[in-house]
């Protein structure tokens, strides 16, 4: 547990980077410190591994002001990953990775087991161990900036705006790995963006910075979203805010209808009938792989006979995953479908049943009312 | 052409390159008191570079003190010490000193300093102390910049050496100072010649320590921490 006593930075010029932040970082869990430039947030961080040191209240380490311990020994028990990686480039990825643990006194050869293991762990190809951080492309630099810091497996992790400098692909990839090892690791990460999006997705909970050095809001990512404190935090989070707090919600509350999903060899005729008004039939393989969507119109019009699977249907667009995605995604994927439904598969990508944007709606209503 | 021939005949003269006057023993001579000025021009520059551009105190000094001492004739330091110390090696190796000083200490200094701050962020942030991330970061880093600094230094001492034969010490410069007194001018380009023969292969010599010295990850122009 980290925690901030009324920790400040005041400036000799008057500047005040921290003021007086009271909060505390929780063991094993993710906080994101987010804010717009200039709101302390990377200072508040580099209070913790003494490379600020605050002007006034403390900062503790498991009820340890971290004050009383000698800078470098407190900097080697907690990793650091900062913008661009910040590797050193006339050594090689394998021995970036081992810094920490070649400080610490561990033997070369027990130096370089770990930082294969940690290669490993980050996801880099072992032939990448001897080559030179110009060789590597961003992407693969903050991930060598992440392996570095967990080398000598520090309970805590301090990473300064990681992510930023990549493109946002290559971005999506590294906060989907973080999550990943976070899920096994359970390090007690603080983490400082200032891209809210980044925040909501890594955060357990969220510290929101103002300008002056000053805490907005702290709180997990769905409360910001549903009840942000003030208009500075409101206008912070973004006015999409409804949509996006959809994340939090999982798809597998929807109700999904079975009754408009046919197979390819059902005729028309006989589909029309059961269709009961409804716009819009799937048709499905007998695997219940999704073909695509008939509109009734279509079934109208052609012979009763004829097969669906014969039909030239229409696109069924993205599908969501009723066990694993939430309702961000399902309505997302009803709003990009000709039809304005949804199709839900198992993680097989069996259909399971369609969502229209109607019954979207009611349940959105139900949920997050 | 008639000065090549002579020249080559000098060079061909078997007397050339036997006893206390010839072209190998001068040449021992030059190198010895090229090497000697370059590497206590190093043990003075190098540190001295190191711990401003690590402090980043002093550095304005230094590089001040550089360009005054970049400023003065050789020659007249020369003189000035054989006045004080009298003639012999000692006023040789302190004119060659100021004039290989001011090249080292600058690139070493500025070597040190033009370490990307987040490099030397990240390397306190993991935890090292100042004087690993000096003997560890910064100096290998600087590496190339102070090897040029080197090489400028060392290009200019073995011409400069030649004033070796002013205060009777020897080294290629006597062909030179002999050569102009007995109006010999064949003696003067032969002396000449050889001086940039070791200019070259002191180039030459640089490039090799370049491959030798330089962490392959700061080569092919690599910019740092990229």
């Amino acid at each position: 547990m980290i925690t901030f006593e009324g920790a400040a930075k005041l400036y000799p010029d008057g500047t005040v980077a921290v003021d007086a932040l009271d909060l505390t970082v929780e063991t094993g869990q993710t906080t994101v410190f987010v804010g717009p430039s200039g709101s302390g947030k990377t200072t508040s961080l580099r209070m913790i591994n003494r490379m600020v040191e605050p002007t006034g209240g403390a900062v503790l380490i498991d009820g340890q002001d971290v004050r009383l311990r000698d800078p470098a020994a407190l900097r080697r028990s907690i990793g650091y990953v900062i913008q661009q990686a910040g590797l050193f480039p006339h050594r090689t990825v394998r021995d970036n990775i081992a810094t920490v643990p070649l400080l610490l006194g561990w033997g070369r050869a027990r130096a370089r087991a770990r930082a294969a293991e940690l290669m490993e762990l980050v996801g880099l190809e072992p032939s990448q161990a001897r080559r030179y951080p110009h060789q590597l492309s961003g992407g693969q630099q903050q991930r060598v900036g992440v392996a570095r810091a967990l080398a000598a497996d520090p309970p805590i992790l301090l990473m300064d705006e990681p992510f930023s400098a990549v493109d946002p692909v290559v971005r999506a990839s590294l906060q989907d790995e973080l999550l990943r090892l976070q899920e096994e690791l359970h390090k007690t990460v603080v983490f400082v963006t200032h891209d809210i999006d980044e925040a909501v997705r890594l955060g357990d909970r969220i510290a929101v910075f103002r300008p002056g050095g000053r805490l907005a809001q702290y709180d997990s990512p769905e409360r910001l979203l549903a009840a942000p404190r003030d208009a500075f935090v409101e206008s912070f989070v973004g006015y999409d805010r409804g949509v996006r707090r959809l994340s939090f919600f999982p798809a597998r509350e929807l109700s999904l209808r079975e009754d408009v999903v046919f197979g390819d060899d059902t005729a028309a005729g006989a589909a029309a009938a059961s269709m009961r008004g409804e716009p819009w039939a799937l048709v499905v393989t007998g695997d219940h792989v999704p073909l695509g969507w008939a509109g009734a119109g279509q079934l109208a019009r052609v012979p009763a006979d004829t097969a669906l699977g014969s039909l030239d249907l229409a696109p069924y667009g993205h599908t969501f995953a009723v066990d694993t995605d939430s309702l961000r995604a399902a309505l997302d994927a009803a709003v990009l479908s000709p039809a304005g439904r949804a199709v839900g598969v198992d993680a097989a990508g069996r259909v399971v049943g369609v969502v229209s944007q109607e019954d979207l709606g009611t349940a959105l209503w139900s949920v997050t009312e | 052409m008639d000065i090549l021939i002579e020249l080559f005949a000098w060079f061909a003269d078997p007397a050339r390159w036997t006893g206390g006057g010839g072209v190998p023993a001068r040449m021992g001579e030059h190198v010895y008191y090229s090497l000697l000025g370059l590497l206590l021009s190093a043990v003075v520059a190098v540190p001295l570079g190191l711990f401003t551009g690590h402090t980043g105190r002093g550095g304005f000094l230094t590089t001040s003190l550089a360009n005054f001492a970049r400023a003065l004739p050789t020659i007249g330091v020369l003189f000035l010490i054989v006045l004080a110390a009298g003639i012999g090696l000692v006023p040789v190796l302190c004119a060659l000193v100021a004039l290989a000083v001011p090249p080292i200490l600058v690139n070493t200094h500025e070597g040190v300093r033009g370490v990307e701050p987040r490099l030397r962020d990240a390397a306190f942030g993991m935890g090292m102390r100042g004087h690993q991330v000096l003997l560890r970061l910064e100096l290998p880093v600087a590496v190339p910049l102070i090897l040029i600094g080197m090489r400028t230094a060392a290009v200019q001492v073995v011409a400069t050496a030649t004033i070796a034969a002013y205060v009777g010490v020897g080294g290629l410069g006597r062909y030179i100072v002999d050569g102009q007194a007995r109006q010999d001018l064949t003696m003067m380009l032969g002396g000449s010649v050889l001086v940039v023969l070791l200019a070259v292969l002191t180039t030459l010599l640089f490039a090799g320590l370049r491959r030798l010295l330089v962490a392959p990850g700061l080569r092919t122009g690599a910019v740092a921490g990229r």
